[in-house]
């Protein structure tokens, strides 16, 4: 019994040490620059070993090859990926802040910024590498740096849906001949409902929003509980004609496969960044800037673009096949929702979304 | 009914609170109550924006009350509930009965399909289900081909479609548990009945369902309050026909804010544990004669195979219809998908497509490898965990021990927490113990130790029910202890259903999702997990491969399982 107190007080008092030894303050790591910051970053993640990261990106497409170009590039850093959906994300990161047990470094996905942000688990950073990417992409503020973009629109079934009755405009999506036919995802955050009515509350204004939306209710829309892929799914399996909301390139990637489904990019297409954020007190602060400098690197966004994501530089070239809905390319505008206004007009949405969408 | 009265007192009301007892109590105290101090908590606190408790509130427990559709939500629930139990009952207790009370051919089969169905993971079983049923799916076209209408005819996303696939989940497990039932059981009873001239019916009527009534009771309500809990089946098919339940209603609460807010989440899980320990003190008190249902006795009689005569082949025919629709159409289903790189709907040019890619990418992906290993290592470690505990409770529960309400009360507890409500119960006190405990498969064994304890305690309660007190008195006056009589003799009696919930749990832990997204950590990633990433991220035909390949693995622990049983002479 005796041995095994001994042991568990060592266990104890070892994890205690090894704690303090990671207090290297951030603020003082972002105040460098050039080839001394890259030398102080791989000198203190020689020491660190590893990096974790919770990312909402799919494992099998985007973790798994971005941890193998990461190992290749820093072999003496141990990536560690958990990937999980927003909501969860966010529970984790300030279930482990606080009780003062911090495991994550990075937290990675669509909407999770704002969250974290007002509960004071962010720390500010600097990626020289952030110079290259657009405006809208970097906080200005230093909590955050985009990772990739993603556009939303509708998709088809080209069997159900005749090329010349395409529904081109949102005014389009109220037409009668298509009540009870379309289908978009009511609990996911990125591309659910909630994201399309905050959209076109911040599109059209409050009140010609609440007109649209009270026209697009009696449309009998079905609310999917799964993600908007699998929205695109039972379209293409032909449960419904109209997918509402949904990944403009996931069509894309099924056409190629054969499957009967296309893409229909509305004017403005809805556009939203993914973010990197850096939790307070990580626990591996060198690695994790080095890490996030890669995952904005022309290297580490081409794995990403690998992954059917879309870059947040737009040094990148485009694949053809999507360029049609990307908005530069396309000559289509672009109603960018940013993580602020996502999170701010959130509670209103699913109201409205509950108000409207929900027959009872 | 007793077929043995032994008369005067029996050596419990002497004795004082076993240590043993106090020491399991201890135990279960020190799992069950971290959780449930939690909940209390988070019912009654605000949630701040960093997730931490605020200002004491009983808003929480207003809202419950409050809510326009609480009443309809609540009446939605439980005929949900109610549904899918009967329905699970109702295809077990058949099931079980043809397979341990006739001469039907092919009923040997009937435990390893369920085995197999148990076997299938969650998301791919209603995957293929939402399929088969759904507008375009066999089922409708069928409807559609058969009355020329052009409109699908069923709609799965409903009430009926949601009670459909929430009993046939369930249908196996009845299965296991009325089979343990009736092995148990005194055949002497039934064939007293037919000997006097009663007829099949009759003697089943009159003499073998009362005699199964503890059985049936725990198992319904087990069913029951899983059922009324439930959130995947309500979610995934009952919001998008806006069948609301009083879980989907409360889900919808927990994601109203960011981060979560817990609180009403928190004031459902603490009033339906009270119904819980209502419905078990209920349960106690139908049950108070204990000894009218003792059957397991120290007269080794086993129950005559009835013999159906031509009967027998619409008996098999029965069975052979549930495995259809329990195993055969929705594996088939999943078999498809997993073939092809897209569902379209059935059609010949579908044919055309067929390949073995999904496959490829299944087995040449490293991590499913590790996956396996870490499940199989977490959910053996719950299954010997919960049968450890288990046993020793139901059968000291049963003899009704002193203190051992307790016993049954603690292990009966984790049935009123919804899988997500329990998982950030841990996450909270594992993330505050002194320890690194948190993200490792330790942490996740021991959640789901205490998820699974009640249903371990359904397996033995039943089973220890059963075992008639004069084998342990026989014992005593031989000079036994206690403890040796519970290691000589209810032990041996016991050890196929500890066997069996043992198998059981296995099977639960591997379909388990909602502990282990939250409790894993990165080195500590399930199968079940994974399973479900692939799901939400729409890879449905990769998620059918990789769910085949699981399965096969399923299959073969349950075979083992089988072949070892019938080797070592305990019979399954």
């Amino acid at each position: 019994m005796k041995k095994i107190l001994l042991a568990a007080t060592l266990g104890l008092s070892a994890l205690v040490q090894m704690n303090a030894a990671q207090a290297v303050d951030v603020k003082d790591l972002i105040k460098l620059q050039g080839d001394e910051r890259e030398r102080v970053l791989v000198e203190g993640a020689r020491k660190e070993g590893k990096v974790v990261m919770y990312s909402a990106m799919i494992e099998n497409q985007a973790l798994r090859p971005l941890k193998e170009a990461f190992l290749k590039k820093y072999p003496f850093i141990e990536a560690e990926f958990w990937r999980a959906d927003t909501r969860d994300l966010i529970n984790k990161t300030l279930a482990e802040a606080r009780a003062r047990n911090m495991v994550v470094d990075i937290v990675e996905g669509g909407g999770v910024s704002e969250a974290l942000l007002r509960a004071n688990a962010l720390e500010p950073f600097n990626l020289p590498g952030s110079a290259r990417l657009p405006k809208t992409m970097v906080d200005p503020k230093g909590f955050w740096v985009a990772t990739r973009v993603s556009y939303f629109g509708m998709g088809y079934n080209t069997k159900l849906v005749p090329e010349n009755e395409v529904p081109k405009t949102y005014q389009d999506l109220l037409d009668p001949k298509w009540k009870g036919r379309m289908a978009w995802t009511a609990e996911a955050e990125t591309g659910s409902a909630t994201m399309f009515i905050s959209f076109i509350r911040g599109y059209m204004g409050e009140q010609k929003a609440e007109d649209y939306l009270r026209e697009l209710g009696k449309q009998d829309i079905a609310n999917i509980t799964a993600s908007p892929r699998e929205v695109v799914n039972k379209v293409m399996a032909g449960e419904y004609a109209i997918a509402l909301n949904i990944f403009l390139h996931h069509p894309i990637i099924s056409a190629k496969q054969g499957a009967s489904v296309s893409s229909q990019p509305m004017d403005p297409i809805l556009g939203n960044a993914s973010v990197m954020v850096l939790a307070k007190s990580a626990p591996h602060p060198h690695s994790a800037l080095l890490l996030m400098d890669f995952l904005i690197s022309p290297e580490g966004q081409e794995v990403i673009q690998k992954a059917d994501y879309f870059p947040s530089d737009p040094n990148l070239d485009i694949e053809p096949s999507v360029a049609r809905i990307v908005p530069s390319k396309n000559g289509m505008n672009m109603y960018f929702l940013s993580e602020e206004e996502l999170f701010k007009a959130r509670a209103k949405s699913i109201d409205l979304q509950k108000k409207y969408f929900r027959r009872r | 009914m007793n077929s043995t009265q032994v008369g005067g007192t029996t050596f419990k009301e002497r004795e004082s609170i076993s240590p043993w007892i106090l020491g399991l109590a201890a135990l279960l105290l020190c799992l069950v109550v971290p959780p449930i101090f939690y909940l209390l908590k988070t019912s009654v606190y605000t949630t701040e924006a960093d997730g931490s408790f605020g200002v004491f509130t009983l808003e929480n427990y207003a809202a419950l009350l409050e809510s326009d559709h609480t009443l309809e939500d609540l009446a939605n629930s439980l005929i949900f509930a109610f549904g899918s139990a009967i329905l699970a009952i109702s295809g077990g207790l058949l099931q079980a009965w043809i397979v341990e009370r006739t001469d039907a051919p092919l009923r040997q089969y009937v435990f390893l399909v369920s085995i197999i169905s148990l076997g299938i993971p969650h998301v791919l079983y209603t995957g293929a289900w939402l399929l088969i049923l759904g507008r375009n799916g066999p089922l409708n076209l069928l409807l559609m081909a058969l009355t020329g209408s052009r409109e699908p005819l069923f709609d799965v996303y409903s009430m009926t479609g949601m009670i459909l696939i929430e009993g046939m989940l369930w249908m196996p497990l009845a299965f296991l548990l009325m089979g343990n039932v009736f092995r148990n059981m005194d055949g002497a009873f039934e064939d007293a009945a037919m000997m006097s001239g009663a007829s099949l019916l009759q003697t089943l009527r009159r003499i073998t369902l009362p005699l199964a009534v503890p059985g049936l009771l725990a198992l319904f309500l087990l069913i029951f309050i899983r059922a009324f809990e439930a959130f995947d089946i309500p979610a995934l098919i009952g919001s998008v026909g806006d069948v609301m339940v009083l879980s989907t209603q409360i889900f919808a609460s927990i994601r109203k804010e960011l981060p979560s807010n817990f609180g009403q989440a928190g004031s459902f899980s603490i009033v339906l544990m009270m119904i819980v320990v209502f419905l078990l003190w209920v349960q106690r008190r139908i049950l108070a004669q204990g000894e009218k249902f003792q059957t397991v006795t120290g007269k080794g009689y086993r129950p005559r195979v009835k013999q159906l005569g031509s009967w027998r082949y619409v008996a098999t025919g029965l069975l052979v219809t549930i495995t259809i629709l329990l195993l055969i159409l929705p594996l088939g289903m999943i078999a498809l998908i997993s073939l092809v790189p897209f569902y379209d709907g059935l059609s010949e040019t579908m044919l055309s497509r067929i390949s073995l890619q999904n496959y490829s990418l299944a087995f040449s992906n490293p991590h499913f490898r590790t996956a396996i290993f870490n499940t199989l290592l977490y959910a053996f470690g719950t299954a010997t965990f919960v049968a450890l505990m288990t046993t020793g409770s139901a059968w000291m529960s049963a003899r009704r021990l002193r203190g051992s309400l307790l016993l049954e009360q603690l292990t009966s507890a984790p049935l009123a927490f919804p899988a997500i409500v329990l998982g950030v119960a841990f996450m909270q006190t594992f993330l505050n113990m002194p320890i690194a405990i948190y993200g490792t498969l330790i942490s996740l064994v021991i959640a789901s130790t205490v998820q699974y304890l009640p249903y371990g305690m359904r397996f033995s309660h039943s089973a220890a029910m059963q075992i008639h007190r004069e084998l342990e008195e026989a014992g005593a006056s031989a000079g036994a202890t206690r403890f040796q009589i519970f290691l000589r003799i209810v032990l041996p009696l016991l050890m196929p259903v500890v066997l069996m919930s043992w198998l059981f749990v296995v099977l639960l832990c591997v379909r388990g999702v909602a502990l282990p997204i939250l409790l894993a950590g990165p080195n500590s990633q399930v199968v079940s997990v994974m399973l479900y990433d692939l799901w939400v991220n729409g890879q449905v035909n990769e998620l059918a491969a990789f769910g085949i390949l699981w399965s096969a693995i399923m299959i073969g622990v349950g075979v083992c399982l089988y072949i070892l049983s019938r080797k070592t002479g305990v019979r399954l």
